[in-house]
């Protein structure tokens, strides 16, 4: 299952910025009601931020390929992201959750996806994942167009992960379920 | 004090109960639009915990606005409210739904009901969810759905003949449906079949165990904890319990996935599905062994046949981990020989693959989980060490956490001494690994172009070339090889110098003090209570190795990989090192006398290994006296101070021609704090040293000296040579304090500590340890 997923700018020297973060399900804990466990999640998802972002830095610098802040036009279709740098790496247990999860990212120009799995998840499947919702995130949330409209558009976002993650669920979709699906999305937008 | 405003913040960032209740009001109408639906219930899961929150699913009929309440019921991090969602769900899935619903909403939401507390449900729902699984993994339709009519002109729906469903290259599927098959249009069945296999890992890791009565007291399952006796189907056959006959559906599922994922996909991008289905299938095929063990034989022979199909394929390399996980897991139970598997995965593998970094992660992640393999010094295991430590080189900020966690394990007392020169060359193997990538990438004309007479120009024409030759296959060796070390690779370390600067090096140097720390660590069992029970068949580290790693540190100081951050960083590591050494193991003073003295009597090292140099003068100060090692003779100690006050001389005697070799105050403080210990223990060289140090006056004061040094140092240096010099005048007292008596059992060290604490002030004032001096 996936814990979490982060949308972050991650590009050039400025620190980096959670654009969207969606949690899948709270674990039951002990922590009493109050803004404690809202801060804590939100806490917990920017260190997941602040590492993809650093590990993205470094691999583009070993690389060789500078951190692009220009942002060129995104094209219409999906595009593929067989070559897009990306990585994985683990994170400790109490730093920042509980227990120990793996971080799967990938990053498309100035920005990061990054799915939080719980540990022994397939991650093949998690990478596989995140390059066809990367895409399809940039697409339905108009993040690569003029003017900053990525915040006015979350049911966008949720609608995406209701049909490609679930509650968190990683499927296993070929490239025909996913046509289906984005045939699906498609006619809800134009409705 | 950042996390009290944060809080403080978010307080107020609350909406009130009157827009909370509304929000869950609309969240629930039928009449909400949809996208406004998802919209509240993403702000009531963005403000959860949330105490006003009065949803629940009970009167829920409609499962994709059940889909919607669950993710903000899920989100309280509340116990009861996941089992109660869980309830639900099951409850909705059990009964027939109503027209136009789909269970499609629905399993998810289990799936996440699972992850998060998997006590919820009772034995008797998971043999009703069980059996509903097996069911859609393996009977979903095998004919393609239709498309959905879109109304409009074209209203009356042709009546076409459904198609069969395709395998991945385009072949008529002539087996049941999975995830790997292709059609234009899914059915519902055939999209519950993709979800269930999806979420069947973790069912079955929760629940597929034999038939238990443990979850929950208000199960059905047989009170004694056995299986519940098999029901008899209409026509008398015996139908196995639901439990086992998931397991059967899902070994079977796994099966065809195995045979789907030699088929040529059509699309490239399935291909990557199908080696992702390749590792799920392999991983479930290894629990349902572990669960059931009559499965084992079957799936050995299986796996046999699926890892010599793809052990060739580089594109398939991540499948190799979880087959060999289960051969790691049952081949004993198989009675199989499985090693020529992990031969290959260890030795072929990260010397083909290291620059790979899912399977570079992946790999290391397998080692960790399976450490106990490397305990066994002869293994194949421990003899690659050399191997996984390319993908450290290769990848180093993704992978140095998790190494710090794997090296303990791979360190022994006959690994020691390779691994101690393996992570000095950690930064030159990332070279030689970048070469040998742009070696392998040149076309075969190119390759053989250098001339073998001639110095080859380039690194890349070294790479063949036989001067260089030996010298990188040792570096880039797949196994442990002490004894092939070559005489000397300080030319290849020369010509990879050109490397240094490359952004990969540089964060692989960066990794090297962390780890240089950590091997010290395990190599000493400083913490003997920890690690001497896992480690079976380490003993302490005894003298010979502690004393060949301090003859190997000064010479290696020596022979470095050009970066001077990364110089600058070891030279510390190994100076603190090498104290910490002379503390456990004085005796090494005495009996690696001479590879100290050589070191210690060369003024470059004073200037170039400062941090080296320094702790080692502190070393010999603090440890070199007959207490410590009755061996230690007056002669010895002699040669020592003779030693050091010639480099101290020399650093400190004005040359008006030539410059006065400058060097960090800190060494000439030691130095001078050493020489006065050495003499305080043979009281004939106490003379030396007193005029030694009056004139340590006249060189603070000299012009060449103050335009070097700033003022604070020269007056620190000042004093101390003053507070030595009048010690030396009360020579018992000098002996007494600055060689305290060794302790040797804890009653002895309490008593000393507590002796009068104005001497023991006395000595921190004149000679605290090294790192707390001010530079």
């Amino acid at each position: 299952m996936v814990r979490a997923l982060v949308l972050l700018a991650a590009g050039g020297p400025a620190p980096c910025r959670v654009l969207y973060a969606r949690a899948f399900g709270t674990p039951p804990g002990p922590g009493a009601g109050g803004p404690r466990p809202r801060l804590r999640r939100k806490e917990q998802l920017l260190a997941v931020a602040r590492q993809v972002a650093s590990q993205c830095q470094l691999l583009q610098s070993s690389l060789g390929r500078p951190s692009s802040p220009q942002l060129p036009q995104l094209p219409d279709e999906p595009m593929s992201l067989q070559d897009a740098p990306g990585g994985l790496f683990q994170m400790p247990p109490g730093d920042p959750f509980p227990e120990r999860v793996t971080v799967v990212w990938l990053s498309v120009l100035a920005l990061a996806i990054a799915l939080v799995c719980e540990p022994q998840e397939n991650l093949s499947l998690a990478e596989i994942t995140l390059r066809h919702l990367a895409p399809r995130l940039l697409l339905s949330l108009r993040l690569l167009g003029p003017g900053t409209d990525v915040l006015l558009h979350p049911d966008a976002a949720d609608s995406l992960l209701d049909r490609l993650l679930p509650h968190g669920q990683m499927l296993f979709l070929n490239e025909r379920f996913l046509q289906a699906v984005d045939r699906e999305l498609g006619i809800k937008a134009s409705r | 004090m950042a996390a009290a405003a944060a809080e403080r913040f978010l307080r107020r960032a609350r909406l009130d109960g009157e827009l909370v209740e509304l929000l869950q009001a609309v969240l629930c109408s039928p009449k909400s639009p949809e996208q406004i639906q998802v919209l509240c219930a993403a702000i009531l899961r963005e403000m959860s915990p949330c105490n006003d929150l009065i949803l629940s699913c009970d009167e829920i009929q409609d499962t994709k606005l059940l889909s919607l309440v669950s993710s903000v019921l899920l989100a309280q991090g509340n116990e009861g409210e996941v089992a109660a969602v869980g309830q639900h769900v099951v409850k909705a899935l059990e009964r027939r739904l109503p027209e136009g619903q789909s269970a499609l909403f629905l399993l998810p939401i289990l799936a996440n009901v699972l992850s998060l507390s998997p006590g919820s449900l009772t034995e008797e729902q998971i043999d009703v969810v069980s059996k509903k699984l097996a069911d859609w993994l393996r009977y979903a339709s095998i004919q393609q759905g239709m498309a959905q009519p879109s109304g409009g002109f074209f209203s009356s729906p042709r009546t076409k003949q459904p198609a069969p469903i395709t395998e991945v290259d385009g072949a008529v599927a002539t087996d049941f449906f999975t995830v790997l098959s292709v059609a234009q249009h899914y059915t519902q069945d055939q999209w519950l079949n993709v979800q269930t296999f999806s979420m069947l890992r973790n069912w079955l890791l929760c629940y597929g165990g034999k038939e238990l009565n443990t979850l929950n007291p208000g199960g059905k399952a047989g009170v004694d904890g056995s299986a519940p006796p098999p029901l008899r189907a209409a026509g008398g056959a015996r139908r196995p319990p639901p439990r086992e006959r998931l397991r059967d559906k899902a070994f079977q599922y796994c099966q065809r996935l195995v045979e789907q994922s030699s088929r040529r996909p059509l699309k490239k991008d399935d291909g990557d599905l199908q080696k992702a289905c390749l590792i799920e299938a392999v991983t479930i095929m290894d629990i349902i062994c572990k669960q059931d063990s009559s499965y084992v034989c079957r799936a050995v022979s299986f796996l046999k046949i699926l890892h010599s199909r793809i052990c060739g394929d580089a594109s398939y390399a991540r499948a190799l981990l979880p087959i060999a996980q289960f051969f790691l897991n049952h081949s004993k139970l198989a009675a199989v020989d499985s090693d020529a598997i992990y031969k290959h995965l260890f030795t072929d593998i990260p010397a083909q693959l290291f620059h790979n970094p899912s399977l570079a992660f992946e790999f290391v992640q397998f080692c960790k989980d399976n450490s106990q393999l490397f305990t066994d010094s002869s293994s194949i295991f421990r003899q690659s060490f050399p191997n996984l430590f390319k993908f450290l080189a290769w990848n180093s900020p993704p992978l140095i956490s998790e190494f710090v966690d794997l090296l303990p394990f791979l360190l022994d007392t006959d690994t020691a001494i390779e691994i101690f020169h393996l992570l000095l060359d950690l930064p030159c193997l990332t070279a030689a690994l970048d070469i040998q990538l742009r070696a392998a990438a040149l076309p075969a004309s190119e390759k053989a172009g250098a001339d073998p007479a001639g110095k080859p120009a380039t690194c890349l024409e070294a790479f063949h070339h036989p001067l260089y030759k030996s010298s990188f296959q040792y570096l880039l060796r797949t196994q442990s090889a002490p004894e092939d070390a070559p005489e000397s690779l300080v030319p290849l370390r020369q010509l990879l110098g050109s490397l240094a600067g490359s952004p990969r090096v540089v964060q692989c140097a960066e990794t090297v003090p962390v780890l240089l720390e950590l091997f010290f660590r395990v190599v000493t069992e400083l913490d003997v209570a920890g690690t001497a029970e896992t480690r079976v068949g380490f003993q302490f580290a005894d003298g010979s190795l502690i004393n060949q790693l301090v003859v190997l540190l000064l010479q290696r100081s020596d022979q470095l990989y050009e970066i001077p951050a990364f110089k600058e960083d070891v030279y510390r590591v190994l100076g603190s090192q090498l104290a910490t050494l002379c503390g456990l193991r004085p005796a090494l003073l005495v009996e690696l006398s001479t590879e100290i003295l050589e070191f210690s009597g060369a003024v470059s090292n004073i200037q170039s290994k400062e941090a080296i140099f320094t702790h080692l003068a502190w070393a010999v100060g603090e440890f070199l006296s007959v207490s410590h090692d009755k061996r230690c003779t007056v002669e010895q100690i002699t040669r020592f101070f003779e030693t050091l006050e010639a480099v101290l001389f020399e650093i400190t005697q004005l040359r008006p021609q030539a410059s006065t070799p400058s060097c960090a105050p800190r060494a000439i403080s030691v130095l001078m704090a050493t020489l006065t210990k050495l003499a305080a223990r043979s009281q004939d060289l106490i003379p030396r040293v007193s005029m030694f140090l009056s004139k340590m006056r006249t060189f603070v004061q000299s012009p060449a000296v103050t335009s070097v040094y700033c003022e604070e140092d020269l007056e620190e240096i000042l004093i101390r040579a003053t507070e030595l010099m009048n010690l030396l005048k009360m020579p018992s007292v000098a002996q007494f304090v600055l060689t305290p008596p060794v302790p040797s059992t804890q009653f002895q060290r309490e008593v000393n500590d507590s002796l009068p604490l104005a001497l023991r002030m006395v000595t921190e004032l004149l000679e605290p340890a090294p790192g707390s001096l001010p530079v």
